[in-house]
């Protein structure tokens, strides 16, 4: 029987775990086209939001957004920041997949009010609006269907020229592979979906290089 | 190093051991907070209720902190220098500014600064503070419709921090503050020039070369070079040009301007006074009335060699808050403290 629910705790295990894995896939679609910190971001925050956890015990989503938003560098860390803390929030009273579809469409929001990027733009928000859109069609398949969507979206992003922050300044030049800050969030989704069903079928979203 | 090397505590980043420096001399007006980085005003008037917050990179003193105090901002962040605060010191900074009726963000407009005031934003909703922001967008260099980026925030800063200063004091709310500041900083506009870079804090030397007889044109405050170098003119010429395209870009209005002759960090008061009396008598000669003036180093790149003007063209109704008094550390036109004043 599909999930119908996925426990915060495990999802940032498991979030953090897969970061760990595709540190260096990450690393090097960043030096494809950005300043190449983004694995080390991704990494050292999940890293410092699980011993920040087991420290404080906290909500694991109010702590990975406390993390990133105060402690990460780059721009994408802050701003993954503040998807955490609107998934904290919406988990605040429920777990199933409506609550996480609330939590990630308002952290979507908020990443685009700061950020200013739509869809298309080759950023985060690539892998983020389709998740959100899969969360909110429910259905028994709804964790599962996300992760997809994310992984389809971040691939996507291998087609499209950047219009926001330092990838916008090589061009063309960026198009082939996926943007890092995409791959990177698609992997959250991929983390949830095998947190709430382990034997979910979702593909990773990290591509082989 | 060449002797040209600035004289920073030989410890790393200059920042901090100078906000200690500024907090130590300005004790009376200003209390610092470190670790994150933010300063924040220690008096305010009475009827304000909502706060003035502002912040950016470090290498421009004095702002922003220079306009903390009574009739100006309320707390600020400083970044490193050039480099965007971190939003945690925003929103430190923001916390303890609010007002009962919010706080407002004074953003000069470049990308890392909008970012980082925009994620402490979100926080501060979060955590039930009403937040607004004020662009200021005034460099008339970057106005080109080819960039989705949009006009640099510069010299105007100085001008939309004091009028919405004084206009915060008279007990407006969030909105109508909003409203204001978006019409003070439309109705700015600033271009600058340069003769020589600012001293690269690396290697000593000026951070670009210039060519014999050239000046930049439409020169930033970041170190970034103009989009373009012209043979320099006559000091006369120069203004009269650059007066020209300033007083082109504003929007239409009364024909009454504030003027400010701000230096980029490696020019004289006897230079900038000079010229302030070319920029007075071309706005005279332009038919325009002089409502107020600045003349002084306010936002510069470190110690670039250079000038800017900035005209902000004047309704009416704004002039009250030109002129209503400003106790900070940096803007030249100070009141006596009334007893009325209230500590924060």
């Amino acid at each position: 029987m599909p999930a119908t629910e996925a426990d915060q705790e495990s999802v940032l295990r498991r979030y953090a775990a897969a970061a760990e894995d595709a540190h260096a896939e990450l690393t090097a679609l960043d030096r494809h086209s950005g300043d190449g910190d983004f694995g080390d971001n991704l990494r050292g925050g999940l890293r410092a939001a699980v011993a920040a956890f087991e420290r404080s015990g906290g909500p694991a989503f109010g702590v990975l957004g406390t993390v990133f938003l105060d402690e990460v560098g780059g721009t994408s860390g802050p701003l993954l920041g503040l998807l955490f803390t609107e998934i904290a929030r919406a988990l605040e009273s429920g777990a199933d997949a409506a609550a996480w579809a609330e939590g990630a469409a308002a952290g979507l929001a908020a990443i685009q009010r700061v950020g200013e990027a739509k869809v298309g733009d080759r950023t985060l928000v690539d892998a983020l609006a389709p998740a959100v859109d899969a969360l909110r069609a429910g259905g028994d398949d709804a964790f599962a269907a996300a992760a997809r969507a994310a992984a389809e979206g971040a691939a996507r992003t291998a087609e499209l020229r950047a219009r926001m922050g330092r990838a916008s300044y090589v061009g063309d030049r960026v198009k082939g592979r996926p943007d890092p800050g995409a791959v990177g969030v698609a992997l959250l989704f991929w983390a949830l979906a095998t947190a709430a069903d382990p034997a979910a079928d979702v593909p990773s979203p990290v591509p082989s290089l | 190093m060449t002797s040209s090397a600035p004289f920073h505590p030989s410890d790393g980043d200059p920042v901090p051991p100078s906000l200690r420096g500024f907090a130590r001399v300005h004790a009376d007006l200003v209390e610092l907070h470190e670790n994150p980085a933010h300063l924040v005003a220690r008096h305010r008037a009475p009827g304000r209720r909502v706060g003035l917050v502002s912040g950016g990179g470090s290498g421009h003193e004095p702002m922003h902190a220079g306009f903390l105090g009574r009739g100006m901002l309320d707390a600020v962040a400083p970044g490193k220098v050039f480099a965007s605060p971190h939003n945690r010191q925003i929103l430190e900074a923001s916390r303890k500014a609010a007002g009962p009726g919010g706080v407002i963000h004074v953003v000069k407009n470049y990308t890392g600064d909008r970012i980082n005031f925009g994620i402490a934003a979100e926080r501060l909703r979060l955590e039930g503070i009403e937040v607004r922001r004020v662009l200021v967008d005034d460099d008339l260099a970057t106005d080109s419709a080819d960039t989705a980026t949009g006009r640099r925030g510069t010299g105007a800063t100085v001008v939309v921090e004091k009028l919405l200063g004084a206009a915060a004091d008279d007990g407006l709310g969030i909105d109508e503050l909003a409203e204001l500041g978006a019409a003070f900083a439309a109705a700015s506009r600033s271009l600058a020039v340069a003769s020589r870079a600012q001293t690269s804090m690396h290697t000593g030397r000026p951070a670009f070369e210039l060519a014999e007889g050239e000046l930049e044109y439409g020169v930033g405050i970041h170190g970034e070079r103009a989009a373009k170098s012209i043979p320099r003119p006559s000091t006369e010429d120069l203004v009269d040009r650059m007066l020209d395209e300033v007083i082109a870009g504003l929007p239409a209005g009364p024909d009454e301007v504030v003027a400010v002759v701000n230096g980029l960090g490696g020019t004289t008061l006897l230079e900038l006074y000079g010229l302030h009396d070319l920029v007075a008598g071309g706005l005279e000669r332009r038919g325009f009335a002089l409502a107020g003036a600045l003349v002084g180093t306010f936002a510069p790149a470190l110690d670039m060699a250079g000038f800017s003007i900035t005209l902000t063209r004047m309704r009416p109704e704004w002039r009250t808050w030109w002129a209503a008094p400003a106790v900070t550390p940096a803007f030249p036109r100070t009141a006596p403290r009334t007893t009325a004043e209230e500590t924060v």
